[in-house]
């Protein structure tokens, strides 16, 4: 139909037309479809009956989440006529519908048909019913995660910061730390595992120890790197301007290799999360690497995928923080680099 | 605005001798010799200019003046004392502008008055400066923002804020279009005369060396050697067109060897 309307000439300030411009009558019809896909979702969900041995409790409270959802999306693809905001939000149509597809999907192969062995693989409803009633434990368990984490994290990552400095910087330091790097820090932080839980008085600074380890390795190499391929025109530069060595440091090494911390930065982020879930679950006793053990342990598998669930939206929570953190101190670095 | 660049300090230009001032490079194990025995005397607020071909060794001078180098033989001294390390009072502008990249154009002219603690007391000179090189409206610019010439002139203020007593211009408007490169050569000279610093230029271009300077030093051939010396004790504003120039010119030519062109 919008071909034949786009080729009718018409005054532009007939605004009632403009519910018919394409793009917006796209994204229109694009989110109602999305709306759609969730109330069928929502539908197949309570009308076809779960299979007669299981009692999934919560049956009825995922259909009506999926309908909640459905009508929201609703609301939003019609909001989208009005307001460019909402038009924004159509760009997530396709993995809104895809999810949909993926629930149903999941949901027809375990409570309706049960074509997937029980234990090991609950229907989503469980993980609703895990979410309800232990959220507890689970808001713990990511409060001690993420205590553990940030602390391990965030001390690696200084100090493997001070050290590349130093080393990229003074040639002694880099004489002594050198070699110590090049021996020990291709070794896993893993690896330290059991000699940290007998040397350290607590299983939680043994782990802080091991999470600053993973972390603090690349974060050393990549600062080392940054400040050793700093342009030495920039130090002649700031040389004959009477810049002092503290200056040349702080003012113009450190910047000219940020680029590079972050490399580090976000690597030692991904090992940090590796050697957090051995920690907890070998160690640390909470958190969410032990819960996820814990209900291995269990054959609580929908408690399991629960953690897994809160550890992916925690780890991607994390990355995305870094991300924005570069986005805005590197910023001068747009339009310089692919972006 | 010239003025209130230079009026902040009488500034009086240093002098600088150079003597028998000889540098060799390694090229792969092998010597590469770049100055032969140069020597040089610039006066107190001289302006010289220094020509040579490319390659020849007019950089690696000035970077034995600037204090970043130290030559293989000979000696260089200003105000009677060697000169052993860079000193603020000595600027360079560099035949690569090589602007901060993380730095606005503001923050990377602020830089010598940063580094020496000055940022707060003589802010106002920022501004003066942009506005000396045209660049005003690109105080907030980053340097990928700029164009080559901008860069240039971006270098230029960078340099023009710190007072120098000998400033040391290495090409420094060899990317500008010819209308521009005209304004900001009377911007030099009036600049000069203003703060009566000392001026040491290389330039390839024959017409601003003689434009610019009291005296032209003609380099020869790597490894570097004083070939001539062109003195022009013309007044200040000059003109291409006059006699006396085109005779200057003509003379300067003869000694770099394209006298047959003429
Ligand atoms: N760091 C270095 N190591 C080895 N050789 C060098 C170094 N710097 C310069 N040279 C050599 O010294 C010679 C002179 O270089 P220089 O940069 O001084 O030339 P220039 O006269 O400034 O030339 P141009 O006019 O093209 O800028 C060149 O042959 C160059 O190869
Ligand atoms: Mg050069």
């Amino acid at each position: 139909m919008s071909s034949v309307i786009d080729e009718v000439p018409r005054p532009s300030e007939q605004s009632g037309f403009g519910f018919f411009e394409s793009s917006t009558t796209r994204s229109l019809i694009g989110g109602l479809s999305v709306a759609a896909a969730w109330s069928m979702v929502a539908a197949f969900t309570a009308f076809w009956p779960d299979r007669p041995e299981s009692d999934w409790a919560y049956t009825g409270g995922f259909a009506i989440a999926c309908g909640a959802l459905a009508l929201a999306l609703a609301v939003a693809a019609l909001a989208g006529v009005r307001f460019v905001a909402f038009q924004r939000l159509q760009r997530l149509s396709p993995w809104l519908f895809a999810l949909a597809m993926f629930l149903a999907a999941w949901e027809a192969v375990t409570a309706k048909l049960g074509l997937l062995p029980l234990p090991f693989f609950p229907p989503p409803q469980a993980i609703v019913e895990v979410a309800i009633d232990d959220w507890g434990r689970l808001a713990e368990g990511i409060f001690a995660s993420a205590r553990l984490l940030a602390t391990g994290y965030l001390l690696g990552a200084a100090v493997g910061f001070v050290t590349g400095v130093a080393i990229g910087w003074s040639r002694r330091a880099g004489y002594w730390i050198h070699p110590v790097l090049r021996f020990i820090g291709p070794l896993p932080a893993t690896a330290w595992l059991p000699l940290a839980f007998f040397v350290f008085p607590s299983s939680f600074s043994a782990s802080i120890f091991l999470i600053a380890l993973a972390t603090g390795f690349p974060v050393t190499v990549l600062t080392w790197s940054g400040i050793a391929g700093v342009k030495s025109a920039y130090y002649d530069i700031a040389r004959t301007l009477g810049a002092t060595q503290r200056f040349l440091v702080l003012k113009v090494a450190i910047p000219a290799a940020m680029p590079h911390v972050f490399v580090g930065l976000f690597m030692g982020l991904g090992n940090s999360f590796a050697v957090l879930v051995v920690a907890e679950m070998l160690g640390v006793k909470a958190g969410l690497g032990w819960y996820l053990q814990w209900a291995q342990g269990w054959a609580a598998y929908a408690n399991m995928y629960a953690a897994l669930l809160l550890m992916a939206f925690l780890c991607s929570g994390l990355i995305t923080l870094l991300f924005s953190l570069r986005d805005r101190l590197l910023s001068w670095q747009k339009g310089l680099v692919r972006w | 605005m010239v003025a209130a660049i230079a009026s902040d300090h009488a500034v009086r230009g240093s002098t600088l001798t150079l003597r028998e001032v000889s540098h060799r490079f390694d090229l792969e194990g092998q010597p590469l010799p770049v100055l032969d025995r140069i020597s040089l005397q610039v006066g107190r607020g001289e302006f010289v200019a220094l020509l040579g071909p490319s390659g020849c060794g007019k950089s690696t001078l000035l970077r034995l003046v600037a204090g970043l180098d130290t030559p293989t033989a000979g000696s260089l001294l200003t105000e009677g004392r060697e000169i052993e390390a860079p000193d603020p009072s000595r600027v360079v502008v560099f035949q690569d502008p090589t602007l901060y990249p993380w730095r606005t154009v503001w923050s990377n002219v602020a830089l010598g008055l940063e580094a020496r603690g000055l940022l707060r007391t003589h802010r106002g000179r920022i501004e003066d400066a942009l506005r000396l090189v045209g660049l005003t409206g690109f105080a907030n610019a980053y340097p990928h923002q700029l164009s080559g010439g901008m860069a240039q002139r971006a270098a230029l203020a960078r340099a023009l804020v710190n007072d120098p007593k000998l400033l040391i211009l290495d090409e420094p408007l060899g990317q500008l279009d010819s209308l521009t490169r005209i304004a900001m050569q009377a911007e030099l000279v009036s600049l000069w005369q203003r703060s009566s610093f000392t001026a040491l230029l290389v330039t390839h271009d024959v017409e601003e060396a003689l434009l610019l300077a009291g005296r032209v030093i003609v380099l020869s051939d790597r490894p570097a050697r004083i070939k001539a010396e062109v003195v022009n004790s013309q007044p200040y504003p000059r003109h291409r067109g006059d006699p006396h120039f085109v005779e200057l010119r003509r003379e300067v030519f003869e000694q770099l060897g394209l006298d047959e062109a003429w």
